[in-house]
Order: C-alpha cells, then structure tokens, then sequence
C-alpha cells in the first residue's frame, strides 16, 4: 500500500453528543469536538473512563451520529447519513477491533474473518484466498478451522485484525485492544498493528494505559467530552 | 447478502442450539402431523364407506311398507304388493330404468342331511343388475326360470349344507318338501351392506308367491334410475304414484317409506366431511400455539444475541440482512418442522389404514395446505422478532450488556 500522508481522512467539526437521561435531562458525552485525522496516521485517544473517549471512538467509526456537528469522512459529510449508509461505509472503509465480544461465537475463524465480505458482495471465488491472506498476515492462518470459542485471547484479538483487514479498509479503529491480555499477548498485538501503520493503513487506538498509547504516533488526550491535549510522539 | 449465506448462516446458528431448535420444531412437527393425519384418515373413512355402499348399488332407491323405520322391518301397516310395482311401471316416469321387487320368508333347508333356517328371498332377475352380487358358482337367476324351482344359495348357505370349497351347483335342496335345484352361489360384493347375499336364499319372486306363502305381499320396491342426479325428483313423482294408487290424502301420513343409498351416502360423505374439517381446523389451531412457540424463541434468541447484531452491524450488517438472518431461521424452523410432519403424518395414516382396513389416503390437498402454512407460520411469527432485531442500532446493541 502506498503511504498517502497529509490527505485528510476523517475531520469533526463541532462536535456535540448528548444521550437523554429522564425526561428532561441529557448527559453530554462530547462537548464540541474538533478533529482530523490524515491517511496514514497511527493515533491513540486516551482518557480515564467516562471522559467520552467511547462515544468519540463511536463517531469516528461511524457507528453513531453526533446530536450536533459535522462529521466528515473522505470529504464526504456522513452527519445525517442512515444507519444501512453508516452500515455501508463500516463495511467497505472501516475495520474494527473491540475489546470484547469480537467474535461470532461457536463458529469457525475463517468464517468470522469472512464475514464482512457476505455484506460486502465480493464473489465467492475471491473469499477463500483473501480470509487466509488475512490469517496470515496476523499469523494464525493455521487456526482457521478451529472454533472462536476454543482460540486464546492474543489469537481473538489477531483474528478480530484479520477480520479488520479483510475488507481493504481505510481505516482501523481498535477500542481497548489489548485490554483483556496479559503483557505479553499485548505487546504482540500492537506489534501487529505498529506494523500495519508502517504498511501504510491508518490506526486509530482507544486505550486508557499509557505505555500502549505511547506506541502511536500521535496521542490525543480527552477529558469530560474535550480534548485537552494533541501531541505528537518522537519516534 | 446472498440467499445462500444467508441460508448457510441461519443454519449454523441454529445448530447452536441445536436442542432448543429441535423443540421449537416439535410444536410444528405436531401440529402439522395432526392435521395430515385427521384429514387423511377421514377422506379414507368417506371413501372406504363410499366404496362399500356403491359396490352395492347407489343408482337405486328403496321402498318399504309402514311409516317408520321401525314398521319397515318387523312389517305392519298395509303391505306393499306387485299392484304398487304395476302403478309405478304404467306410471312411465322416464327417470326409471327399472323396478325390482322382493318378497321375503324364513324357512328351514336342507340338503344332505342338513338342515339351517335362513332367510328366503323372491327375487326378478332384475334384481341382479340392481344389487350386483358376486357369482362365485352358476348364474344367477334369469327370465326362463320365471315359476320354476331353482334357487341361488349365499355362500355360507353352500357352505354349510355342501361344505366349505365345494361346487353345489346341480345339487339339489329342500324346502318345505319340495325340491330346489341349485343353479348358482352368490355372494355380496361388499363388506358392510348387502350382507344377505351371503347368508340367504334367492328363489324366483313369482315361485316364492305361489308356491310357499301363497300372497303377494313385497318387503321391499327398489327403483332403478337413469341418472342419479335427480334420484330425488324420482322419489317424489314415485310418491305422487303411490299415494295416488293406495288412496292417500295430501293431509294423510303415507303408509310406505322411501328411502335412498345415495341420499344417505350424501349425508353421510356431508357429516363425515363437516367433521373431518372441524377435527382439522382443531388441530391447526396446535399450528398457531407451534407458531407463537417459535416467536417466543425467536424473541429470546433477539435479546440473547443482541451483542451478536451489533457485532454483525459494526462490520456492515445492513437491516435487511439482519432481518433476513433472523427470518430464515424462523422458516427453516417451521419449514423443516413441517416437512417431518408431513412425513411423520403419511406414515402414522399408513399405520392407521392397514390397522384399521380402510383405503391408504393421503389428502393431498392438506399435505400442499400445510407446507404453505408451515412457511408462513415461520414468516408470519418470526417477523416481529426479525424486525425488533434489524431495528436495533449498531451503537446500542454493542452496548449491551
């Protein structure tokens, strides 16, 4: 893949995100956010829970609307889009990573990392050589056959990266990836994704631990639905 | 999605739970087994009775004397005699192809040292074509034996005075110390009506008459028509006749009862049909409890997965494909419930018709009935949960916990 820095990818404007609480009350999970992320950048949103850094994950994978804003992806401004046109650009632009619950349960890892490309219309002959390119790349392309329930946590979260990578997307949102492993299946798991940004594929991380967000490029810091700090890290 | 994935989905998530889907099945494998079982047993039932009365003769209707079914077999009243046979011949009523009377007595007979009290009848030769009984020996009687002594004997009449498996035509029989030439051995074509062929004699009407009882009195007139259809308008132009020759008022109760096989077979198909009808809409009813099972365990299954849509929804499942997830499993539920049933119905109607001895039937109009219901029973109670499952949003249904 060929690195295209400096060409703006997703861009918030004003961002606001308020849930109803009661009758007449809400709680305003983001309060005015602006954001933009380029093609090819590895950034980690950090942020002690509840500061917002969920609902702001949400937007940017384009899994919920803001109540208020704008919200851009590749130019286009997807603020009023439908939930199936949301659905659309998850498919084809998007690949997640979730803490848990990554998986179908009780069914083969080639056909979770398959999965994607059933709502994404790629024929039949194409899907078998792309899921073990996935596996390989994430290097479990010996466990396709086994069940998601019978694979450890490190291989879920690899297989989750297969899956993420299936569709050829623009981007990779990871929520908490490594929260549920041990050091040393985490470390292995942001190697991977260390390695996709040098590839070329834009990574975005949520994560509250420091050492993990240290490993990005870029480190975004959001407290009470605002972002306090933007820094980029020294390589 | 592809209707295929889509289907090869729907499977493997219901192999899951592969329990819990089996007895959802349960509730329409039953229902739907019941009703192919009660409508084929019971248009097996219809046609076996049908069978038997029509290998007795449907294209007839039957006169007795008296005014009630209870003086038309123990007699009583004025009796019926060849003048009423003559009114309704010289009455020309085009319908009629043919009039047979019978005259009837008991009497003991004998032939080789045996002897049994049977019922002896008086017959035309008509009465042949009529009644339609097997000649298993001989022939049975015909115009030349008008007056003569010869009798047609019932099987196991021949069976009893000549032994099982034995010819007895030729031999001769007793009654009443005259001798009767045996000419044939009859026997009824059916199982449940016309019986007499089996356990009676058969004389010539005009030699029982006149040489036994010496009157003219008939038990029973039966009236062949031409065409069935208006068997009653038949009847009532035979009415007017009679009671026109045995001197009825309009206001006077008739002292003769008419009666058709084919009216009481049409009452009989009309009961037996109304019933099987109802015993089956009873049993689809069994369908729709089947039916709300499957919601239930569809909405169950929405709120169980809830996490399992999310999932499907951030990776770019739109509504349709979640809806038509949830939608095939409901069919495939009912659809393959319904196809046991169906099979599990033809084989229990098997078992039943070679227990019981009535035709093997299957209704194949409620076999094509309940595959259509058992497709739309699934639709039908699996789309509200399908829906509740589409409408979910991504962000929600990730969320939950």
């Amino acid at each position: 893949m060929i690195k295209k820095n400096d060409t703006l990818l997703i861009s918030l404007r004003g961002i606001f995100k308020k849930y109803p609480m009661g009758k007449n009350d809400f709680y305003e999970a983001l309060h005015g956010i602006d954001l933009d992320i380029n093609e090819g950048e590895f950034v980690a949103i950090t942020g002690p829970s509840g500061s917002g850094k969920s609902t702001l994950m949400h937007i940017l994978g384009a899994l919920d609307n803001p109540t208020e804003g704008s919200q851009f992806f590749k130019g286009k401004n997807i603020s009023s889009y439908s939930e199936d046109e949301l659905a659309d650009i998850r498919n084809k632009e998007i690949g997640f990573v979730f803490q848990f619950f990554n998986l179908l349960p009780k069914m083969t890892v080639f056909k979770n990392v398959e999965r994607p490309m059933l709502y994404g219309g790629i024929p039949p002959s194409e899907r078998n050589q792309r899921v073990m390119k996935a596996l390989s790349s994430v290097g479990i392309a010996d466990k396709a056959d086994n069940l998601s329930n019978h694979i450890s946590g490190g291989q879920i979260q690899r297989v989750a990266i297969a899956r993420a990578l299936i569709m050829n997307p623009s981007v990779i949102l990871a929520d908490e990836p490594t929260g549920n492993l041990d050091s040393k299946a985490s470390l292995e798991i942001i190697n991977i994704l260390s390695d996709l940004n040098k590839q070329g594929h834009t990574i975005i991380i949520i994560t509250h631990e420091e050492e993990i967000a240290n490993f990005a490029k870029r480190k975004i810091k959001i407290i009470d639905g605002k972002i306090v700090s933007d820094v980029k890290n020294k390589p | 999605m592809e209707i295929k994935e889509t289907l090869k989905s729907a499977i493997d998530s219901l192999k899951i739970n592969k329990l819990r889907s089996l007895l959802t099945m349960l509730g329409i494998i039953i229902g739907i087994a019941a009703v192919i079982i009660i409508s084929s047993v019971g248009k097996g039932v219809v046609t076996y009775v049908s069978d038997e009365l029509s290998s007795f003769g449907t294209n007839f209707f039957q006169i007795n004397p008296g005014n009630n079914m209870m003086s038309a077999i123990t007699g009583g009243g004025e009796p019926l005699t060849t003048g009423d046979v003559s009114a309704i011949k010289d009455a020309n009523i085009s319908n009629i192809q043919n009039v047979v009377e019978f005259s009837m007595t008991s009497k003991a007979v004998s032939a080789n040292d045996e002897s049994i009290r049977v019922s002896v009848y008086g017959m035309t030769p008509e009465g042949e074509t009529l009644l339609k009984p097997n000649m298993i020996y001989g022939e049975f009687l015909t115009n030349d034996d008008i007056n003569s002594r010869v009798a047609v004997i019932g099987s196991e009449v021949a069976d009893k005075l000549f032994g099982e498996n034995t010819d007895p035509v030729g031999e001769s029989i007793k009654i009443d110390e005259m001798r009767f030439s045996v000419i044939g051995v009859s026997k009824s074509g059916g199982n449940l009506f016309g019986s007499f062929f089996n356990t009676s004699i058969t004389l010539p009407l005009e030699t029982l008459q006149h040489q036994i009882t010496g009157v003219d009195e008939l038990v029973e007139i039966d009236v062949e028509v031409k065409n069935t259809d208006y068997i009653k308008e038949t009847m009532d132009e035979v009415e007017l006749v009679l009671k026109d020759y045995r001197k009825i008022a309009d206001d006077e109760e008739n002292d003769f009862i008419m009666e058709s096989f084919t009216e009481s077979l049409n009452i009989f198909e009309t009961i037996t049909n109304v019933l099987t009808l109802f015993i089956t809409g009873i049993s689809a009813i069994s369908l729709v409890v089947g039916g709300i099972g499957v919601m239930n365990i569809m909405l169950v299954s929405v709120t169980e997965r809830t996490k399992e849509i999310g999932l499907l929804k951030s990776i770019g499942a739109k509504r349709k494909d979640i809806l038509s997830q949830f939608l095939v499993e409901s069919s495939i539920i009912t659809t393959v419930g319904g196809f046991i049933g169906i099979i599990l119905g033809i084989g229990i109607t098997y078992l039943v018709s070679v227990l019981v001895g009535i035709p093997f039937i299957v209704n194949m109009v409620w076999v094509v009935i309940a595959t259509i219901i058992s497709i739309s029973v699934g639709i039908i109670f699996g789309l509200y949960p399908a829906q509740k499952a589409a409408k979910l949003h991504a962000i929600d249904a990730l969320r939950f916990e």
